[in-house]
């Protein structure tokens, strides 16, 4: 019986096989996996799962089998039961906006932008930013894909968005998703 | 979650390339404001039009927010006003432009197009009206479009109407010479006018329309061009095939992003949606040009022989392209080639790769036709009209849409430069063949029948 619910991350240097290592062990402990999202930033592997797994089942119990199971792949791994009912569909609360920023390459991007999300409640659903270094905008990027509260004042959160992009030297673009649906899906 | 690619090329549409909504435009109907009482009717027709479109540019602007995509203009079109104020005589006629044009201004929409008439098969008392109107309403407004439609491939061709049009144009120009003829500018002749079109001059709200509707015109020709570049450079040596697939996708980007904005812009002040105009529409800027794909295709300049071959191929993939993305296209839906609003199309006149019969001859494979042209002053009312008669037989004969936006600038001759200013951009004055010559043809008057194709029942 699967009584148990964890979420699993893995760090590690990317190599072939990993993710195939890793699920075998956790089918030996009788695990079910759920969910996963796997993404490679540069060269570093990363990777969440959460599973079922069995009523005996404890995080440390799972981490140690996967560190012993692996030893080869030299991964860092952290596990956290979570209670039945916790964890479930992301709720979206909100009306689904894309932030884009371009602009020279300097410590606190990410931060300065994320701040101001914070205070207008913004929730990132997503964020991929690539930095490349330099002067040249379009190496400098930030994506965030974001759910904006309904109530929120839309017009402030751009008037505060657009002031802080201009503190820290970016463009900034602040689009609804459908128009990126619109133009770049068929269905 | 979109990727890298599909956010970055939707941004680099916008910062680069001139992406935008071209123009929204409502369609007001004013058929129930008629009355035989002027100072009635154009109280009904102020009240109606300002109360009808108080918030568009407001919601307009708000909707184009929201998506990062500007509209750029907001229009109104209304019902033609030949129809609506039948019961008016010229003087009155010309009242009724200004109060268009107070209508027009008080809510802040850049053109309000409708004072037209349909004469294809005959001039009726109003249609006369509105036509003997025409050069004062042109030149005493700012913001009043007008058309005439004198031919349609169901009617055949009113002569009559067409030299009548020649003379009004003269008319017009000369009320407007001290700015280089602009009144003109404001008027299109056309044969088979659509009843949706979005875009100016030739925009008016068809009888078969309902109370009020939304339509829109994208716009696109620098983002089509920069796609054709970008396909070159990591292929140079990609086929006309490959290209023609590429514009069609563009096209149909380009015609989704008009018709998301448009439905909400619609949606929002409580108007249905009527369709989406899928026409490339230049502006006098680098980089918003339709002459410019010309080059990247591979052509010297739009006019040298080639011309018409790659332009047809263009007006029939943009349109695929937008028939794919929507199911309720209309209006014009091609490539325009106004001359002075494009850059590049104007150079092409000044450097000699473009001339009026070659430009003719393009009319044939897209919308619209002689568009923004400017003309020498000596250029006769019959020559302009029997110019005028040229277009429309292509239009006619065709089954397609064709007008004629023709200014003939007072005082200057071929070669000298005219300035409209803004939008309507400048152009070096196009030479014209027998211009102040006889035509005894255009005088002749009568209708020209309809063609044999247009017996079709």
């Amino acid at each position: 019986m699967l009584g148990k619910k964890f979420v699993i991350s893995v760090l590690g240097e990317d190599r072939p096989g990993i993710i195939a290592a890793v699920t075998r062990v956790l089918h030996e402990q009788g695990c079910n996996i759920e969910e996963v999202s796997q993404t490679i930033l540069q060269n570093q592997f990363s990777c969440f799962f959460i599973v079922a797994g069995p009523p005996e089942g404890t995080p440390a119990g799972l981490v140690g089998a996967l560190k012993d199971k692996t030893p080869e792949f030299g991964l860092l791994f952290q596990a956290r039961e979570v209670g039945a009912g916790t964890v479930g569909p992301r709720e979206c609360g909100g009306e689904p906006f894309v932030v884009t920023t371009r602009g020279p390459d300097r410590k606190g991007l990410v931060a300065g932008i994320t701040c101001v999300f914070a205070e207008y409640r913004v929730n990132v659903a997503q964020l991929r930013a690539v930095f490349r270094g330099g002067d040249d905008p379009g190496d400098n990027i930030m994506i965030y894909e974001v759910d904006v509260p309904v109530d929120a004042d839309q017009k402030e959160l751009r008037k505060a968005l657009s002031l802080r992009a201009r503190e820290l030297d970016l463009e900034i673009s602040i689009q609804h998703k459908n128009i990126f649906e619109a133009m770049n899906r068929v269905i | 979650m979109f990727t890298h690619g599909e956010i970055l090329s939707v941004l680099e549409m916008l910062r680069s390339e001139h992406l935008d909504l071209r123009t929204v435009t409502l369609g007001i109907n004013l058929l129930d404001c008629a009355s035989d009482d002027l100072g009635r009717f154009r109280e009904r027709i102020y009240d109606r039009i300002t109360s009808t479109a108080r918030n568009l540019v407001a919601v307009c602007d708000q909707v184009g927010e929201k998506y990062g995509i500007p509209v750029v203009n907001k229009r109104i079109s209304v019902s033609p006003i030949a129809v609506v104020a039948a019961p008016f005589g010229p003087e009155e006629m010309v009242a009724i432009a200004g109060t268009l044009d107070r209508a027009a201004r008080d809510i802040n929409v850049d053109f309000l197009g409708g004072f037209s008439a349909l004469v294809e098969k005959g001039t009726a008392r109003g249609d006369r009206a509105l036509i003997d109107a025409l050069p004062e309403a042109l030149a005493s407004t700012e913001r009043v479009c007008a058309s005439v439609n004198v031919a349609t491939t169901r009617a055949g061709i009113n002569m009559d109407a067409v030299l009548l049009m020649g003379r009004q144009i003269k008319a017009a120009s000369g009320l407007t010479a001290d700015r280089d003829g602009i009144g003109c500018a404001k008027l299109g002749v056309f044969a088979n006018i659509p009843e949706d079109v979005p875009f100016m001059a030739g925009a008016y709200l068809g009888v078969g329309e309902r109370d009020e509707v939304i339509n829109v015109g994208v716009s696109g020709p620098g983002v089509v061009k920069k796609a054709i570049d970008r396909l070159l450079k990591d292929d140079p040596d990609a086929d006309l095939g490959r290209i023609t697939e590429l514009i069609k996708r563009t096209a149909y980007k380009v015609t989704r992003a008009g018709e998301l904005i448009g439905r909400e812009v619609a949606e929002v002040l409580g108007i249905p949606f009527g369709v989406v105009d899928l026409s490339l529409a230049p502006t006098p800027n680098v980089g918003d040009s339709v002459g410019e794909i010309f080059q990247s295709l591979g052509l010297r300049g739009i006019g040298v022989p080639g011309t018409t071959a790659a332009l047809a191929m263009l007006n029939d993939a943009v349109k695929k392209g937008g028939a794919f993305a929507s199911s309720h296209v209309g209006g014009l839906s091609g490539a325009f080639i106004p001359v002075s609003e494009d850059l590049n199309i104007s150079r092409s006149v000044e450097n000699g790769c473009l001339s009026l019969e070659k430009l003719e001859a393009m009319t044939s494979v897209c919308s619209v036709g002689l568009d923004m042209v400017a003309v020498p002053g000596d250029t006769t009312a019959e020559t302009l009209a029997a110019i005028i008669a040229d277009e429309m037989a292509i239009g006619v004969i065709n089954r397609k849409t064709t007008a004629a936006r023709l200014i003939p600038v007072p005082g200057k001759k071929a070669g000298e430069r005219a300035s409209f200013g803004g939008l309507l951009g400048e152009s070096v004055i196009m030479q014209v063949n027998n211009a102040a010559g006889d035509t005894p043809f255009i005088r002749r008057g009568g209708l020209i029948p309809a063609p044999i194709h247009s017996l079709t029942n």
